[in-house]
C-alpha cells in the first residue's frame, strides 16, 4: 500500500466540499449524493488503506513552516477514531436534506477531523481540531444562528492549550510527533495542559455544555454534523496521551482525577436526564452521558479500560447519527433508541459498562471506587431511561430530516451487537491498545466470543445470547399500549445547578458601585490612552525608562 | 535590502492592488492608486537608504506628506506621531552611540522601542483618529501599510547599533510593551463604541504580537513577527477596507461569511494567524514558558472583537465579494503551509 | 572653544523656535539652530556636511519668513512653561552630555539631544503649521547630529538630507484643515 494512500480520506471530503461549492456558486445543487460520496468514500477509503495492512502507515512529506513536517499516520487509533467520526457523518450526509453550503461546510468538518486523526503529531493535530471547531461554529450559524452552538472562545482555547502543549513538546523532547516524544518531555505539568485541552475539545465537563444544548437546536443537521466531528477529538488525545508516556499518564494521580471527571460527568447527564422535560432533552444527555463513561474507563489506564472506552465511544458514535435521524414522537424507534441509550442488556453499551466496571476493579486502589460509582451512575441511568419512555416527546424538529427506521435500526444494531462485544474488541479496539500500550503487561486475550481479562472471564456470546432471545421474547409478549405520554416529577434534584444558575446571573449582574463609577470610567480611560495627550506620551516615556533603569 | 523588508514592501503592494482592485468606486481607486503609491515609495526607501539615520529622514518626510493629505483631524494631531517617533528614535540612537555607563545604553533601548511605539501608533502612543475620516489619511496607514516595513527595518538596524547588553533590555520592552497592546487592544476592539476605532484597535492586538515575537530573540519570534505581519497586510487592511466601504445595513448582519472573517482575524486555524500564535508559542516556551502560557491566555482576548468585526462586513457583493474571499484563501493557504513566505523572509 | 559656543548657539536657536509663535521668530531661531549644527558639523564631518546645514537652514528661515503669523511673537503671554521646558532641557543635556557619558565630543552630544528634544517638544506642543513645520525642519537638522555622533568620519549624506527635507518642509503651505 503506498504511503500517498493516508491522504485519501482526508483529502477526498475536502475535494467533494469543492466540487458541491463550485457547482453550488454556478447554482447547480448536487444534492445528498455529492455529499454522500465525499463523506463514503472517506470511509470506504479508510478501510482500504487499513484493512490491508493493519499496521501503521505513514506519510511523511516536507516542512510546513512551524517546526512541524506534514506527517500524516493511520494507525490503529486513527482508523478506530476515523471510523468513529466519519460513519455517523456519512449517515447523516446521506439522508439529511441540506442547501449545498450546509453539505459543503460538513464536508470540510468532516476533512479537518480526519486530518486531526490522521495528524502524525500534536500540533498537526492542534490545527486540525481547530479547524474542526471553527467550521462547526461556522456550520451551527449558517443552519440557525439563533440557535446554541458552542463556546467559539471554549472551543479556541481548548485547541491553542493543545499547540502549547505541542510546541513544549517540540522546544523539550526536540519533536511533537506521538510515536517520538521521548517519554521525560511528558511531565505531569504537561500532562494537565494535554488533558485539559481534552477536557475542553469535547467539553468534557460536568455540567451542561454543547455536547447537550445542540440536541435543543430546532433542526438537527448541523448538531449531528458538528457532534460526530468534534465529540471524538478530546477522547482521542486522552487516547495517545498513553502513547506518548509509553502506556501511562505520567502520574496515577491523573487516572483518578481523569476518571472522576468522567464519572462526574456521566453523573450529571444522568440527573439532568431523570429529570427531563421531554424526552428529547433525555436524548440530548445520552451524548454526555456516553462520553463520562467512556472517559472514566480510559482514565483506568489499563487496556481493558481503554478498550471499554472505545467500545463505549463507538456506542456514542453510533447514537449521534440515531438522535439525529429520530422523530420527536412516541413510538417503538423511540423505545428501542431509549432502551439502546441506557445499557440495556445485552446492548453492546451494557457489554462495554460491564468491561468498564471490571476494568476498574481490576485497576484497583481508588479506581475500584470508582467502579462503585460507575454502577450507580449507571442505575440511575436505567431509572431516568425508564422515565423518559412516557415523556412528552419535545419540540418536533423537521419531518424531512427525520428517519425513524433508520435511526431504529441503528438503535437496535447496539443491541444485537452485544453478543458480539468480543469480536468487536478483537477487531476495533485491541489495536488501539496494542498502538498506546505496546509496554503493557497486561494484554487482552480472547477471542471472537469472549474478553479474557486479568482476573476474570467473560464469555460474550453465551452470556448475552442467551439475554438476547429473552429480551426479544420480553419484547414480544407485552405491549407498548399500557404506555402513557405524560409529563413526570423528576428523581431528584441537583440543588448545584441552581446554585451555578444564580452566581452566573449574580455575575453578568454585577456593576461597579455608583461611587466608584468616576474612577472606572472605560470610556474616559479609552480617551486618555487614545487622545494621544502630549502629558501621556512624557509620562510614558519616563515611565519606560525607569523599567528598565531601576 | 532586508529580505523581511522587501517581502513586507511585496505584501504591501498586494494589499494596495487588492484596494484598488476591489474597491466598490471608481474614485475612491484612482485616490487610493496614487496616495497608496506615495507610501509603498516611502516604505521602500525606508528599507533601501543604508543607514538607521537616513531612515529617519525618511519617517519624517513620509510623516510630513501624510500629514499635509486631505483628512479630518488637525494638523498637529497627525504630524505629531511621526515627529515623536523620529524625536524619540534619534535620541535613542545618540545614547546607543555615546560612551558612558549601562544607564545610557538602557536609555537608548527605551527611545528606540517608544519610537517604534510611536511610528506605528500603538500603546502608549496610540495615534488619535476621527472615525469619518479616509483610511488613506488616518493611523491605519501607519499600523498597516508602512508600519510593517519600518518596523522590521528599525528592529533589524537597532539590534547592530545597540550594545549587547542593552539587547536584553530592547527585548524586554518589547515583550513588555507587545503584551500590554495584546490587553488592551483585544479589550478594546471588543468594547469600544466606534467601529472605526474598533478596527484601529485590532490592528493594534496584533502589533502586540508582533512586538512579543520582535523582543523574543530567537529564530521563531521573528517567524511568527512575520506572519502576523503579513496577517496585518493582507487580512486585517483588506479586510477593513472593505468593512469601512460596506453599507451602513451592515450592523445587523450576522452570516457565515461574517463568521469565517472573524475566524481568520482572531487567529483561528487553518489562517495564518493561528499558524503566527504557534510560532510565537514555541519562540516564547524556548526562552520562558510562563510567557507562553500568558500569550497562549492573551490570544482568546482577539474573538470578541473579531465576531464584532467580522459582523461590520455585512453582506460583500460583487467584487469585494471576490476579494474577500480572495483574501481568505490566501491566508488559509499561509496558515497551512507558511514556510515559503518564511524562506522568502530568510528566517 | 569655539564648539562650545555652537552649541549653546543651537540651544539659543532651538529655544527661539520653542518661544516664538511668529514668523520672524520662528526664522531666527530655526537660522540660528542651524549655524550652530553647522559649526559643530563643520568639526564632526567636514565643509560638505556644514554647509549643506547650513544652506538648508537659510532656506528653512528663508520659507519660514514667507508664511505664518505677523511679527516675532517671542515669549508670547503665557510662555512661562515652554521657557522653563527650553532651561530644563538645556541643563538636563549638559548633565547628560557633559557629566554622565564620557569622552570627546561633548557639544555635539549635548547640541544633538537638546535640539532634538526641544524640536520635539515643539511638534508635541504646537497647533499652527508654521510652528510644526519649522520644530519639523530643525528636527531634521539635528537627526544628522546624532547620525556624526560616536563616528570618526561621519558620512556627509545625512546632512544632505536633512538640509533638503530641512530646506523642503518650510516651503509646504497645507491646506486649511477641516474642523476635527
Amino acid at each position: 500500500m503506498p504511503s500517498a494512500a493516508v491522504l485519501a480520506p482526508v483529502v477526498l471530503p475536502f475535494l467533494a466540499a469543492a466540487v458541491i461549492a463550485g457547482f453550488g456558486i454556478t447554482g447547480i445543487s448536487l444534492g445528498r449524493t455529492a455529499a454522500a460520496a465525499g463523506a463514503w468514500s472517506s470511509a470506504v477509503a479508510l478501510v482500504a488503506v487499513w484493512l490491508p495492512v493493519r499496521s501503521s502507515l505513514e506519510l511523511l512529506l516536507g516542512q510546513l513552516g512551524y517546526g512541524s513536517a506534514l506527517d500524516l499516520r493511520l494507525d490503529g487509533v486513527s482508523f478506530a477514531f476515523g471510523l468513529m467520526i466519519v460513519l455517523p457523518a456519512a449517515v447523516l450526509l446521506t439522508l439529511q436534506p441540506r442547501t449545498w453550503q450546509e453539505t459543503a461546510i460538513a464536508l470540510l468538518g468532516v476533512g479537518a477531523a480526519m486530518a486531526a486523526v490522521e495528524g502524525g503529531g500534536v500540533l498537526l493535530t492542534a490545527i486540525a481540531g481547530g479547524t474542526a471547531a471553527t467550521v462547526a461554529v461556522v456550520l451551527l450559524e449558517t443552519e440557525d444562528p439563533a440557535a446554541p452552538r458552542p463556546s467559539w472562545a471554549l472551543l479556541l482555547a481548548g485547541w491553542l492549550a493543545l499547540s502549547l502543549g505541542g510546541v513544549i513538546l517540540q522546544v523539550g523532547g526536540g519533536t511533537a510527533v506521538y510515536s517520538a516524544v521521548p517519554v521525560a518531555t511528558v511531565t505531569g505539568a504537561l500532562f494537565a495542559l494535554l488533558a485539559a485541552s481534552a477536557l475542553l475539545a469535547s467539553c468534557l465537563l460536568p455540567w451542561r455544555m454543547w455536547p447537550s444544548k445542540l440536541w435543543s437546536r430546532p433542526s438537527l443537521r448541523a448538531a449531528g454534523i458538528s457532534i460526530a466531528t468534534l465529540y471524538p477529538l478530546g477522547f482521542y488525545l486522552l487516547v495517545r496521551a498513553y502513547e506518548l508516556g509509553d502506556g501511562r499518564y505520567p502520574s496515577p494521580f491523573f487516572n483518578v482525577v481523569l476518571a472522576m471527571i468522567g464519572l462526574g460527568t456521566a453523573f450529571s447527564a444522568a440527573a439532568r436526564a431523570q429529570a427531563a422535560a421531554t424526552r428529547r432533552e433525555f436524548f440530548g444527555e445520552v451524548i454526555p452521558g456516553l462520553g463520562g463513561f467512556a472517559l472514566a474507563s480510559i482514565a483506568l489506564g489499563t487496556p481493558l479500560g481503554l478498550v471499554a472506552g472505545l467500545v463505549i465511544l463507538a456506542t456514542a458514535s453510533a447514537f449521534v447519527a440515531c438522535l439525529a435521524l429520530l422523530p420527536d414522537r412516541a413510538g417503538v424507534a423511540s423505545l428501542v433508541t431509549v432502551a439502546a441509550a441506557v445499557g440495556l442488556p445485552p446492548g453492546i453499551a451494557f457489554g462495554a459498562r460491564v468491561l468498564g466496571v471490571a476494568g476498574a476493579f481490576e485497576a484497583g486502589d481508588f479506581l475500584g471506587l470508582v467502579g462503585i460509582a460507575g454502577a450507580a451512575v449507571w442505575a440511575t441511568w436505567m431509572v431516568a431511561g425508564a422515565r423518559a419512555i412516557g415523556l412528552p416527546g419535545g419540540r418536533g424538529h423537521p419531518a424531512a430530516e427525520t428517519f425513524p427506521r433508520v435511526a431504529m435500526f441503528i438503535a437496535a444494531g447496539t443491541l444485537l451487537l452485544g453478543p458480539a462485544i468480543a469480536a468487536f474488541q478483537l477487531g476495533f479496539a485491541n489495536p488501539v491498545a496494542a498502538e498506546v500500550m505496546r509496554s503493557s503487561a497486561a494484554p487482552l486475550g480472547g477471542g471472537l466470543t469472549s474478553v479474557i481479562t486479568v482476573s476474570s472471564l467473560l464469555p460474550a456470546v453465551t452470556l448475552f445470547a442467551p439475554l438476547l432471545v429473552i429480551a426479544i421474547v420480553a419484547y414480544a409478549v407485552s405491549s407498548t399500549s399500557a404506555i402513557k405520554t405524560q409529563a413526570r416529577p423528576a428523581l431528584f434534584k441537583l440543588p448545584s445547578f441552581a446554585l451555578v444558575a444564580q452566581a452566573r446571573a449574580a455575575v453578568r449582574a454585577a456593576t461597579v458601585p455608583e461611587q466608584y463609577r468616576s474612577i472606572l470610567n472605560v470610556r474616559e480611560l479609552e480617551a486618555a490612552a487614545a487622545g494621544g495627550g502630549m502629558v501621556l506620551w512624557l509620562v510614558a516615556l519616563v515611565a519606560l525608562a525607569f523599567a528598565v533603569t531601576r | 535590502m532586508q529580505p523581511e523588508a522587501v517581502e513586507l514592501i511585496v505584501l504591501a503592494a498586494a494589499a494596495l492592488a487588492f484596494a484598488v482592485a476591489f474597491s466598490p468606486r471608481a474614485a475612491s481607486r484612482r485616490e487610493l492608486l496614487g496616495k497608496g503609491s506615495v507610501g509603498i515609495v516611502g516604505a521602500a526607501a525606508i528599507a533601501a537608504v543604508p543607514t538607521f539615520d537616513l531612515a529617519l529622514f525618511v519617517v519624517l518626510a513620509l510623516g510630513v506628506v501624510h500629514s499635509v493629505v486631505e483628512g479630518k483631524r488637525p494638523l498637529a494631531l497627525r504630524l505629531r506621531g511621526p515627529v515623536v517617533a523620529v524625536t524619540l528614535l534619534a535620541l535613542g540612537a545618540v545614547f546607543a552611540r555615546v560612551q558612558g555607563p549601562d544607564v545610557l545604553e538602557r536609555l537608548a533601548a527605551v527611545g528606540i522601542v517608544a519610537g517604534l511605539a510611536a511610528a506605528v501608533g500603538v500603546l502608549p502612543y496610540l495615534h488619535p483618529i476621527d472615525p469619518e475620516e479616509q483610511l488613506t489619511s488616518s493611523p491605519v496607514v501607519w499600523l498597516a501599510f508602512v508600519g510593517p516595513v519600518l518596523a522590521a527595518v528599525i528592529v533589524e538596524r537597532a539590534q547592530s547599533l545597540l550594545p549587547v547588553d542593552a539587547a536584553g533590555a530592547f527585548g524586554a520592552l518589547l515583550i513588555g510593551l507587545g503584551l500590554v497592546n495584546v490587553v488592551w487592544g483585544g479589550a478594546a476592539a471588543w468594547l469600544t463604541e466606534s467601529e472605526a476605532a474598533a478596527w484601529r484597535y485590532s490592528f493594534v492586538a496584533d502589533w502586540g504580537l508582533v512586538l512579543c515575537g520582535l523582543g523574543l530573540i530567537v529564530a521563531d519570534g521573528q517567524r511568527a513577527a512575520i506572519l502576523v505581519l503579513f496577517s496585518i497586510v493582507l487580512c486585517r487592511l483588506p479586510l477593513c477596507l472593505v468593512s469601512l466601504e460596506a453599507p451602513r445595513e451592515k450592523a445587523v448582519t450576522r452570516r457565515p461569511v461574517n463568521l469565517v472573517v472573524a475566524a481568520a482575524l482572531a487567529g483561528s486555524a487553518p489562517f495564518a494567524g493561528f499558524a503566527a500564535r504557534l510560532l510565537l508559542l514555541r519562540a516564547a516556551t524556548q526562552l520562558f514558558w510562563p510567557l507562553a502560557v500568558v500569550l497562549a491566555a492573551g490570544m482568546l482576548l482577539w474573538l470578541p472583537g473579531s465576531l464584532r468585526l467580522g459582523r461590520s462586513l455585512g453582506l460583500p457583493k460583487g467584487r469585494q465579494a471576490v476579494g474577500v474571499a480572495l483574501v481568505l484563501a490566501v491566508n488559509v493557504a499561509v496558515g497551512l503551509y507558511p514556510l515559503p513566505l518564511l524562506l522568502a523572509a530568510h528566517l | 572653544m569655539v564648539e562650545a559656543a555652537a552649541a549653546f548657539v543651537a540651544w539659543l536657536g532651538a529655544s527661539v523656535v520653542v518661544l516664538s509663535d511668529g514668523r520672524r521668530g520662528l526664522a531666527l531661531g530655526v537660522a540660528l539652530g542651524a549655524a550652530g549644527i553647522a559649526v559643530i558639523a563643520l568639526d564632526v564631518a567636514g565643509p560638505i556636511a556644514a554647509g549643506s546645514i547650513a544652506l538648508g537652514g537659510l532656506v528653512a528661515a528663508a520659507g519660514r519668513l514667507g508664511s505664518g503669523r505677523e511679527g516675532w511673537h517671542i515669549m508670547p503671554a503665557g510662555s512661562t512653561p515652554r521657557l522653563v521646558l527650553c532651561i530644563a532641557a538645556g541643563l538636563l543635556a549638559l548633565w547628560v552630555a557633559a557629566g554622565v557619558a564620557t569622552g570627546p565630543g561633548a557639544p555635539l552630544r549635548f547640541t544633538a539631544m537638546v535640539v532634538i528634544g526641544l524640536s520635539g517638544a515643539r511638534v508635541l506642543g504646537g497647533e499652527d503649521a508654521p510652528v510644526l513645520f519649522t520644530a519639523t525642519g530643525l528636527l531634521a537638522l539635528s537627526v544628522a547630529l546624532a547620525a556624526g555622533t560616536g563616528l570618526n568620519a561621519p558620512e556627509p549624506w545625512p546632512f544632505l538630507a536633512a538640509a533638503i527635507l530641512a530646506g523642503s518642509i518650510a516651503w509646504i503651505s497645507p491646506r486649511p484643515v477641516r474642523a476635527a
